[in-house]
Order: structure tokens, then C-alpha cells, then sequence
């Protein structure tokens, strides 16, 4: 049995804002969610990245005890983006427990705040003091804490998936989200990924050479996907959600109906796990659209993984003109707000939607000089008014994992 | 250590870290309240802040049957008890 699963609600929390509408204005208006790397007691004044994808707006948050009590800062986004999906698709709440309705949600590493606070008493060299590590703290801080607490807070019993490969957990959430439906194993999905404040992710980019740190006094001008003169990425925070429903279900009790998932493929480089690879990608790309059943041709708009490395860029562009050529409008939305990493797939997928809905395409910010190295591909440099049918949204994580998802606007 | 005193403590308690407020002594906590074993973890951890001292593990498991505030009182009474001896 195979079935048609369509998207009927998206949420987001991001460096470029919350609410839709002030999403989309940012993206129209070329706003970037950079900002200057807040301080921490322990990492940030050691970093040589001065900047971050920031999200310094409140959100707010209104959960009771009973369930913040599990939650480490990650669960909140993850919860929120949770519960406005929720509420934006109107699932009745015997099917939202009935078993049918199931959750993929991950995040890199669980909550890394919750985890310093264990490790510092673990370290304090006080034997006593290891009795005070709290009864919830690995509650909070596991892997699968968004996952669960979400479980939990909306009475969710369907099946749980925990992806946890850090740029690529929330493309595979949606993926598998989508097999899972597809295939009938459940008749809807709860997708997404989230990611909190963390001088951890940022140190370890940092110590690998792979993180921007010429544009610290100029924050918006960095991450430069694609040009000439970028230095590396930018790491940021965040959260995404998509409910995916099987069609036939969503059209009858008429679902607001965003976009078709047309086609997931995930594979691995079977090598170097820091590395991306060409070939490796080349072959993301094209099980990706053979699992749509569709041509290179039919593409209107990749949304690039990008994330402005030297290599990660010219290795990708490489991939896309293998498959594509030049066809379609390549955009690189990490150029708005930084690289969300396990929020990365679903915030990129939920912008996506909202450029097929309004019938534009944000450009890659920052393109001012394309390396001459990724200029085979057709560049999305300036604002563009086009009506988009297929988007192709790409992701690669550390560990040679990479994913594609190819949606249809209905 | 009296009873009035030790009340006073839990429904400051209650209130502060576990937003119950004044709860009925003889209520069952988990039925109307939703506290739950993640609480009573919590909670042991605050009562052994208030004694200055560790609890047993064998101590802290005969406090898993507790439902109400009258049984928790009972429970640090005997426990002050048990330290005063």
C-alpha cells in the first residue's frame, strides 16, 4: 500500500522570527537573524566565531508545571512548535491519542544546558554533591526529549522516532514521517526538530576551522553561501514543525492543505564523516527524484544545505549542476539566520511552504561575488516573483548522512 | 522539630516549587494534583535539606507509598525522629 501524504500545518521559531507573516517579511525584505554570540561562563570568550543565529525575541511559552518539569530549554521550542501545529491543522483530540497520529522529533544532542549543570557537579569534586543532580535532568536532557515531552504534553501514543543526526535530524524526521504514512503505518505525523543556545556546537565547528569569524563586527554579513568571499558558517538556534496527514484523510475532513511530499532519500557517504562528497550527494539527489517519479527538469527551486563552508559549498554546487545542470533556482536560506542544525531541514522546509504559498523566492543574502568555483548552478541573487510548483530541499549532517525531500504545491 | 513547623515548610513547598497551593491535608496528591514519582524524587531532596541530612535509599523507597500531605508529615516527623535518637 502506498498513499499520498500532504503537509496541513507548519510552525517555526527562528532567528528571523516566529509568526508567519513575520517570516515572510523578512525573507521579502532580506533581513538577517545574525547577531553578535552571546557570553556564556564557559566556551563563548574562547571562540573565535564572534557570531550567532539568534532568536532574541520572547516566545511565549504557557505550559504547566506538570510539564515543564521534563523540559530543558530545547523541549520548550520543540513544545511550542508542537502545540501550534497542533492547534493550526484542528486534529480532534480522539484521533490526536487515538494511536494514529505518531511523532518524529530530534534534536543534536538533547538539552547541552541541562547537560553542562550535570557535568558541573559531576566535576565539582564533591562526592556529596552528587546526590543533588535532579530526579528529571536526564528527563530533560536526553536525546529524544523533544520527542517524548511532546508525547506527553499532547497525549500522543502513535509511534516515537528520535532522529539525533545532528544536520539532518529534522530532514529525517520528515522523511521518515512520510514513509511512515506512505506506507500506512500511521495515518498522521508529527515532524520536526529543535536545537537551543549551545557555545558547544559552536566550539567544535570553531576548532575545526569551519566557522565564520571574519564578519564579527558585521554579523549580517555572514553566512555567505556560495560567494567568493565567505569564511564558514554560523551557527544558530531554533525550532520546526510540520503535521503531515495522509491525503484522502486530510481532503475529507478538509485539511488546509500546504504541499504535497512528493519524494525523501536518505543515504550515506560511506566514508569520511566530516567531509561531504559528490558523489555521495549525486546519488541523494537522484533517489530523491526517482522516489518522486519525477525529472531533473521538473525542479523549480533547491533549497541548498549551504551552509558557506569553503569545501561544503563547491562540493554541493558540484552535486546540484551533476543532476540538475542549471535548471532550477538554487536559494541557500542558512544566509537568513545561520545554520539551526538539527532545526536546519524542517525550518528550511516551513519557509519552503511559505515561498510556495506566496509565490516567491528568497535569494541567498550575501551572494555578492559568486566563487567562480559554485557558478554553474542558477543562483537566486535577487528577490523573485514566480509562481513554484516543486521544491527540492536538501541537507547534509556530519557522519556522511544525507537527505532530500521533494515537495509539490497542491 | 513540631508538626506546625514542618507543615509550614511542605505547603511552602507545595507552593513554591510544585505550584500547589494549599492543598487539603488528607488529599490524595496524585489524583488531584498530579504529583507524581518525579515530585516525590523532588521532594525528598528539599526534606533532606531541611533535616541537614542524607536519606537512606531504604528510607527514601518507604516514602513511595505516600499519598497525602498527613502522610508526608508523618514521614518527616519520623524521620526527625529517627536523627534526633
Amino acid at each position: 500500500m502506498e498513499r499520498r501524504v500532504v503537509i496541513t500545518a507548519a510552525s517555526a521559531i527562528t532567528p528571523i522570527g516566529h509568526a508567519e507573516q513575520e517570516i515572510v517579511a523578512n525573507l521579502l525584505q532580506g533581513v538577517s537573524g545574525v547577531k553578535p554570540l552571546r557570553q556564556d561562563d564557559l566556551l563563548a570568550r574562547h571562540i573565535h566565531c564572534g557570531v550567532f543565529g539568534t532568536v532574541d525575541y520572547e516566545v511565549p511559552f504557557h505550559f504547566e508545571r506538570r510539564y515543564r518539569k521534563t523540559m530543558g530549554p530545547v523541549s520548550f521550542y520543540a513544545c511550542q512548535v508542537a502545540k501550534e501545529v497542533l492547534e493550526s491543522a484542528g486534529l480532534d483530540r480522539d484521533f490526536v491519542t487515538s494511536g494514529r497520529l505518531g511523532i518524529a522529533f530530534g534534536s543534536t544532542h538533547g538539552s547541552p544546558t541541562v547537560q553542562r549543570e550535570i557535568y558541573k557537579i559531576f566535576f565539582s569534586g564533591s562526592p556529596g554533591d552528587f546526590s543533588s543532580i535532579g530526579a528529571v535532568d536526564y528527563l530533560k536532557s536526553m536525546v529524544h526529549t523533544t520527542a517524548v515531552n511532546i508525547a506527553k504534553m499532547f497525549g500522543i501514543t502513535g509511534r516515537v522516532i528520535s532522529s539525533c543526526t545532528a544536520c539532518t535530524t529534522s530532514s529525517q524526521s520528515i522523511g521518515y514521517g512520510y514513509e511512515a504514512i506512505k506506507f500506512g503505518m500511521q495515518d498522521a505525523m508529527l515532524c520536526g526538530g529543535a536545537d537551543e543556545y549551545d557555545t558547544t556546537t559552536v566550539a567544535v565547528f570553531d576548532n575545526l576551522l569551519a566557522c565564520s569569524n571574519a564578519y564579527n563586527e558585521t554579523p549580517r554579513l555572514t553566512p555567505r553561501p556560495f560567494d567568493a568571499d565567505r569564511d564558514g558558517l554560523v551557527v544558530g538556534e531554533g525550532a520546526g514543525a510540520v503535521l503531515l496527514e495522509e491525503f484522502e484523510s486530510a481532503r475529507k475532513r478538509g485539511a488546509n492543505i500546504l504541499a504535497e511530499i512528493i519524494g525523501f532519500s536518505c543515504n550515506n557517504n560511506g566514508g569520511d564523516l566530516i567531509l561531504p562528497n559528490t558523489n555521495g550527494i549525486i546519488q541523494t539527489i537522484k533517489l530523491g527524484l526517482d522516489n518522486a517519479g519525477i525529472l531533473p527538469g521538473d525542479v523549480d527551486v533547491v533549497s541548498a544545505h549551504a551552509t558557506a563552508t569553503i569545501m561544503g559549498d563547491i562540493i554541493e554546487a558540484k552535486a546540484i549542476h551533476a543532476v540538475y545542470g542549471n535548471g532550477p533556482r538554487v536559494t541557500a536560506l542558512k544566509s537568513y539566520m545561520g545554520h539551526t542544525m538539527s532545526a536546519c531541514g524542517v525550518i528550511e522546509t516551513v519557509l519552503t511552504l511559505y515561498m510556495l504559498k506566496e509565490g516567491f523566492l528568497a535569494p541567498t543574502l550575501n551572494l555578492d561575488r559568486v566563487d567562480e568555483r559554485c557558478a554553474m548552478i542558477r543562483h537566486v541573487r535577487t528577490l523573485e516573483r514566480v509562481p513554484l510548483s516543486i521544491a527540492a530541499i536538501q541537507n547534509f549532517a556530519f557522519g556522511g548522512v544525507n537527505t532530500s525531500l521533494i515537495l509539490k504545491r497542491v | 522539630m513540631i508538626r506546625d513547623e514542618i507543615r509550614d515548610f511542605l505547603l511552602k513547598i507545595f507552593q513554591e516549587e510544585f505550584e500547589i497551593e494549599n492543598p487539603g491535608l488528607d488529599d490524595d496528591l496524585r489524583e488531584l494534583y498530579g504529583f507524581d514519582s518525579i515530585d516525590a524524587i523532588e521532594l525528598l531532596g528539599e526534606i533532606e535539606t531541611l533535616l541537614n541530612s542524607e536519606l537512606t535509599q531504604d528510607e527514601k523507597k518507604s516514602a513511595m507509598d505516600i499519598r497525602t500531605a498527613n502522610q508526608i508529615l508523618d514521614y518527616i516527623e519520623s524521620l526527625a525522629r529517627a536523627r534526633e535518637g
